[in-house]
């Protein structure tokens, strides 16, 4: 079980910009970032150079087996589910779609353990056709952790971020920027003083 | 540079308004009538972003890129789609890792340029390049 603090990202149909925008923003932060996104192989590796060339942290294709390094942010290839074993090593399996999609955010958010040491979680769902990832949030909540959903007016498809929200498990229903800006501030702040705003904003 | 777009659109008037904004921005920019087309456009050869319509007669958005992706002529290219539907389908289930992004009309223009021009450096990215 690790002590990193995890940030999981799921996102689909107008991901690769909304990701650009929320990396390029993003100091270097005490945190492992998975981010699990629709996308076909052929199209990832395409997607992590992007995020690369924006972003303040080094980005890489997740691989099997990789164990998870704080101020790293790892995209989930196409054509696997991936998984996290005792939050920390990078499962990625083939097996069936999961809400007809491969890699499913569900599959991913849903394979996170109750942190036994201090180590912050974070959920993030952002724009996106379907309905994928909002039992991930909720798991993620049922763990103690912190869920952001992104808000309508900002997401090229208000599907999966409403399906998130409508949960009742998520915390702050916000722009990327916002989230951004929510991030920094919670993965900066010492782990213990931590006070999680319950209400959902719009 | 590869800085080609295809138009997905049955309608000719919005075919002409695309192609003469895109043609002014440098774009090299093709349009198809219908999914038909479109199919047979990727099948001579067409790589680079789609701009695709959602209702169209016949062949809709959806199931044109059904046809695209059984028809393994997916690699290589970007769908968008473009149309004036606020909500997506159950027709889209299972088409999420191939729809790159979906704009809604009308349309702002400078956005969406921005957003070709960057699905079509993402298309140039090669896998072991800088």
């Amino acid at each position: 079980m690790t002590n990193t603090n995890i940030v999981m990202i799921g996102v689909s149909t107008g991901g690769p910009i909304v990701l650009k925008r929320l990396f390029g923003e993003l100091p270097q932060l005490d945190a492992a970032f998975v981010i699990v996104l629709h996308i076909p192989p052929g199209m990832d590796y395409r997607i992590a150079k992007s995020l690369a060339s924006v972003a303040a942290m080094p980005v890489a294709l997740a691989e099997d087996g990789d164990y998870l390094r704080s101020g790293q942010i790892y995209l989930a290839p196409g054509g696997f589910h991936l998984k996290l074993e005792g939050n920390s090593r990078i499962i990625l399996e083939e097996g069936p779609r999961v809400n007809f999609v491969q890699p499913s955010v569900d599959v991913a958010m849903k394979s996170l353990l109750k942190p036994l040491k201090r180590g912050r979680m974070i959920g993030v769902i952002l724009t996106g056709m379907g309905r994928d990832g909002a039992e991930g949030i909720r798991h993620i909540k049922d763990l103690g952790g912190t869920t952001f959903a992104q808000d309508q007016e900002s997401s090229a498809i208000y599907g999966m971020p409403q399906a998130a929200a409508e949960t009742g498990a998520v915390d702050f229903v916000l722009p990327p920027e916002k989230i951004g800006r929510k991030l920094v501030e919670l993965l900066s702040c010492r782990l213990g003083e931590q006070r999680l705003a319950p209400a959902v904003s719009h | 540079m590869n800085r080609k777009v295809m138009l997905v659109d049955d309608e000719a008037m919005i075919r002409e308004a695309v192609e003469i904004l895109f043609q002014s921005e440098g774009l090299d920019i093709t349009t198809a009538s219908g999914g038909e087309e479109c199919l047979g456009l990727l099948k001579a050869g067409f790589r680079g972003v789609i701009l695709m319509d959602v209702m169209m007669p016949r062949m809709d958005g959806w199931s044109t890129i059904r046809r695209i992706v059984e028809d393994e002529l997916y690699e290589g290219n970007i769908i968008v789609m473009l149309t004036a539907l606020e909500a997506p389908c159950a027709k889209m289930d299972g088409l999420q890792e191939y729809v790159t992004d979906y704009v809604t009309k009308p349309f702002d223009t400078n956005n969406l340029l921005d957003s070709i021009q960057y699905y079509l450096s993402l298309l140039q990215t090669e896998e072991d390049g800088p």
